[in-house]
């Protein structure tokens, strides 16, 4: 294993022993599938991350997208990949075989991506926009648009890609200016300018079928007027061929801090007002239609966090235990002394296991809400699929955000792991962070993430999803405490819990009054809280497995009660090394992050409201 | 055509190998386990033979019970059926081949493809011994294949040139590096290959015992290199004679 991405273990752990998804494969959906076949697919999805992907990384940076002509290229050797990549089926794993995918449970795929994702995620935009606006036309579109397009587009010779954004519509979608004029045939004539439109145009397909949101003529301002179109990039011919170019032209390419080798477009429909698009699904629906897309994107882009999260931490710990520099603090008095890994000095340490404990417990949280989705598509009772989706829609601004943030940290402590080097291009991490930065911002930035979870996730469904999701920590809660190796943990955990519960039905009252605006100002710092939350459960909860697993262990190896027995069991059984790293990443992030729930809590319940009431003089 | 290819599960090349502290054998715990890469280039060019030519792929492999993901691998890239033999353990290459042969001449075969060597035991000798057993000829290391009219056309690289050799069918062909590029099993490969049917046998189904001709007495690590020496020093007509002399006194080279 070389675990240059991902620790594979870790991900074998979550999905068998943490999240038991040879459950799902229980059921009708997922009964084609069975550990040794999703073992066999993580190796595959581990080879193509490392011996097509990788090679691309670098090279793909260096290289960019040109913009020459009008006409947009990838980096040359995207291509080859490209080609590999939609051969060996990873374009849709988890759609219906019938459809072309394999019927993959989106937790399996979770760990796939992860790898894929840290191995190039520039490139992973190409077929994920492609899976997602083929999500669409397989929901929402007619037959007939499903006949034209989903093939073409799930095997990938055809690509696709969301358009939202414009000049004048960032954040708020509703203000955009692109018009939709009916035509007598049913279609409509598409004009307006789109921006930042990711894989707009490139030259690894024949075709590219735009899904952009645009107002019918008439049709009222804001959100609810909206509608969605397909249009596609060339029009088709009568036997379904790509033929004329369909007025959609490139105005430009963004010149970018990272992910250079995804094609950032401008994108201008019916400059010469021959721009046709088809209504898809119903008029004024678009933004509910784009959801669907959106909130796959989210979780997508909390993946995007995860995987370059993940092989920030495991190039610094290989870098940490190769750079050799500094004798050891407490040779400090002694010239002689020799330098060590850097491995051995105590702050290295220490944020090696920050960034360990976190990584693995933003995986968790991720595969977790995957789960959730498997779980809304195959669970029997109604009462079961409603709280699987509550979880799924509580956590995808929490996935998206949370992750996202917490991953541009681990990418920039990667950096200050390896020194100056670290800041050069030589080694990978400063490019995973710049590639990394963009996930914090688009697909809604965080601050409308924290928006979503505060205005509308919290209060959904009457508070049902969070009240479910603060029982489920109460079960780890008591799990913990029954084991005397991490007691105090679970009471660390219970006073972290307790603090967020109340701070959340302060949320309540202060929404309901006239202070409702203190929520909405500390929407991102309650935000990051849940998260750091979710994550000490997750973490707790991956300990309190593993410490069942290692006593045991040392019952059977007569190592019960001996630190010393016990560490040297470690150092021969690498099983053992991994459950006894498991437990100290639970016991390390409630020492050193839960504890900070409570005072951030505190302090937001002072109810505060200086950066609203300041004067804009005075900043 | 029937093609044949004999795989091998070995540990990944990356793997960090440890040798049991009792010499006989290394320790399996934590290795990941793969298709010997020479084996990988023999499945992809009987599969693309296969795919020019019509015809099945049968891969044939002895190997613990685990060998048979190596196996499943085959099949997710393409091929029809699997033979099994999975009670030889530390079988020497006499009986590997003599069980590859058995299970061989049981099919109809056109070409049989092996890799090379086993990156594990290096040992190079089952292609050869395999091809005698079966009485058929044999073309070693090939890195370019052909094939027409019942005959094959293989080049072989050696010292300074390249060999281009034919031979009857059916025959016996080792592959080399260079000869493709093996393909990714794909993820439909993969759920394809769950239903194909792989024969799991034992070597006394083959009348073969576990007597083998040669064993591997003792394993052991390779010895640690002692540390290098720097000779320090501003002269360099000093340090040169101070080399000389320790190649000649404690290196004892010249
Ligand atoms: C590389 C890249 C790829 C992209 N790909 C796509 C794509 O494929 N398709 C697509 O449609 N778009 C895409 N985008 C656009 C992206 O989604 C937007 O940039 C993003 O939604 C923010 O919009 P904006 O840039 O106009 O910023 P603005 O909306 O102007 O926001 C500026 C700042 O104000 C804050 N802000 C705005 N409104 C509020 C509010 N109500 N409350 C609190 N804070 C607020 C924001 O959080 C942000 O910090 C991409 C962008 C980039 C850079």
């Amino acid at each position: 294993m070389s675990d240059i991405l991902v620790n594979s273990r870790d991900q074998k752990f979550l999905l068998y022993e943490q999240l038991d998804v040879e459950k799902l494969f229980g059921y009708e959906k997922f009964k084609d599938y069975s550990k040794d076949v999703v073992d066999m697919m993580l190796g595959e999805a581990e080879k193509m991350a490392e011996e097509v992907l990788i090679p691309t990384y670098a090279e793909g940076d260096r290289e960019g997208c040109r913009f020459e002509g009008g006409k947009v290229s990838v980096p040359a050797c995207y291509q080859d990949a490209y080609r590999k990549f939609c051969e060996g089926g990873w374009l849709c794993p988890t759609k219906d075989p019938e459809i072309g995918g394999q019927g993959m449970p989106a937790a399996v795929f979770s760990a796939c991506v992860e790898m894929m994702d840290g191995a190039n995620f520039a490139f992973m935009m190409y077929p994920g926009l492609t899976a997602g606006a083929a999500g669409l036309v397989e929901k929402y579109g007619t037959d007939e648009q499903k006949e034209k397009y989903l093939s073409k587009m799930l095997s990938g010779e055809w690509t696709g890609t969301m358009c939202l954004t414009e000049p004048g519509a960032g954040s708020d979608v509703g203000a955009l200016r692109t018009t939709a004029k009916r035509l007598p045939d049913g279609t409509f004539l598409i004009s307006g300018t789109k921006c930042f439109i990711s894989c707009g145009d490139h030259d690894l397909a024949a075709n590219i079928i735009h899904p952009v949101l645009a107002r019918i003529e008439g049709d009222p301002p804001g959100t609810g007027g909206i509608s969605i179109f397909l249009v596609p990039k060339y029009r088709l011919n009568e036997d379904g061929s790509p033929g004329e170019l369909n007025d959609v032209h490139t105005g430009n390419i963004e010149h970018k801090m990272g992910i250079k080798g995804s094609a950032t477009c401008t994108l201008n429909f019916g400059d010469d007002g021959k721009c046709v698009g088809e209504l898809l699904g119903k008029e004024r629906q678009g933004m509910r239609i784009m959801f669907q897309m959106m909130n796959e994107a989210r979780l997508e882009v909390g993946m995007q966090g995860l995987g370059h999260a993940s092989a920030a931490y495991q190039r610094s710990l290989r870098y940490s235990k190769e750079r050799i520099q500094s004798a050891p603090i407490w040779e400090m008095k002694n010239p002689a002394a020799k330098p060590v890994p850097i491995i051995e000095h105590p702050d290295i340490r220490r944020t090696l296991l920050w960034m360990k404990s976190y990584v693995e417990g933003l995986r968790a949280l991720n595969y977790f809400a995957a789960l959730a989705l498997d779980m809304t598509h195959v669970a029997e009772k109604q009462r079961e699929k409603d709280l699987w989706n509550g979880f799924l829609e509580l956590l995808t601004p929490i996935c998206k955000a949370f992750t996202s943030d917490k991953a541009m940290e681990i990418c920039s402590y990667a950096i200050d792991i390896h020194g100056g080097y670290g800041y050069c291009s030589e080694y990978p991490v400063e490019q995973y962070m710049r590639d990394c930065k963009i996930a914090t911002i688009y697909e809604g930035t965080n601050a409308i993430q924290a928006l979503d979870l505060v205005g509308r996730k919290l209060g959904a469904n009457r508070g049902a999803n969070v009240t479910a999701l603060f029982e489920k920590i109460g079960e780890t809660i008591a799990r913990a405490k029954g084991l005397p190796a991490l007691q105090k943990e679970g009471g660390f955990l219970e006073e972290a819990l307790g603090a967020v519960v109340e701070l959340t039905r302060q949320f309540g009252r202060w929404g309901k009054s006239a202070s409702f605006m203190i929520p909405v100002l500390n929407a991102r710092p309650y935000l990051m809280i849940l998260g750091d939350l979710v994550v000490g459960w997750l973490v707790l909860q991956a300990g309190a497995i593993a410490e069942e697993k290692l006593e045991g262990i040392y019952r059977e190896k007569g190592a019960e009660g001996s630190r010393a027995k016990q560490r040297a069991l470690a150092r021969k059984d690498e099983e053992v090394a991994f459950y006894q790293g498991k437990v100290a990443s639970a016991v390390y992030f409630t020492a050193a992050v839960l504890p900070t729930i409570q005072g951030r809590c505190r302090g937001i319940g002072l109810g505060d409201r200086t950066p609203i009431e300041m004067l804009e003089a005075s900043f | 055509m029937n093609l044949i290819a004999c795989v091998k599960q070995v540990p990944d090349t990356e793997a960090q190998i440890k040798v049991k502290a009792d010499g006989s054998g290394i320790e399996e715990a934590g290795i990941k386990w793969v298709m010997n890469p020479y084996d990988e280039f023999g499945v992809e060019e009987a599969l693309r033979l296969k795919e020019k030519a019509g015809g099945t792929v049968t891969v044939v492999s002895v190997g613990p019970a685990r060998a048979m993901e190596t196996i499943r691998t085959a099949l997710a890239m393409g091929a029809e059926k699997g033979v099994h033999i999975t009670d030889l353990d530390n079988a020497d290459a006499f009986a590997t081949a003599s069980a590859l042969a058995a299970a061989i001449k049981e099919i109809p075969f056109d070409l049989v493809f092996c890799g090379q060597r086993a990156i594990d035991d290096d040992s190079a000798q089952v292609g050869s011994i395999l091809a005698e057993l079966l009485g058929v000829p044999q073309v070693t290391i090939v890195t370019k294949l052909e094939v027409a009219d019942n005959k094959i056309k293989a080049v072989k690289p050696i010292e300074g040139a390249q060999l281009l050799i034919e031979a009857s069918m059916p025959c016996v062909v080792t592959a080399q590096k260079g000869l493709n590029e093996p393909r990714y099993a794909s993820l439909p490969g993969i759920m394809k290959a769950k239903k194909k049917p792989v024969d799991v046998k034992k070597a006394a189904d083959y009348g073969i015992s576990a007597d083998f001709k040669a064993n591997v007495a003792k394993m052991m690590p390779p010895p640690s290199r002692p540390p290098g020496k720097i000779i320090q020093g501003d002269d360099p007509a000093v340090k040169a004679a101070e080399l000389v002399k320790l190649l000649r006194e404690e290196a004892k080279v010249i």
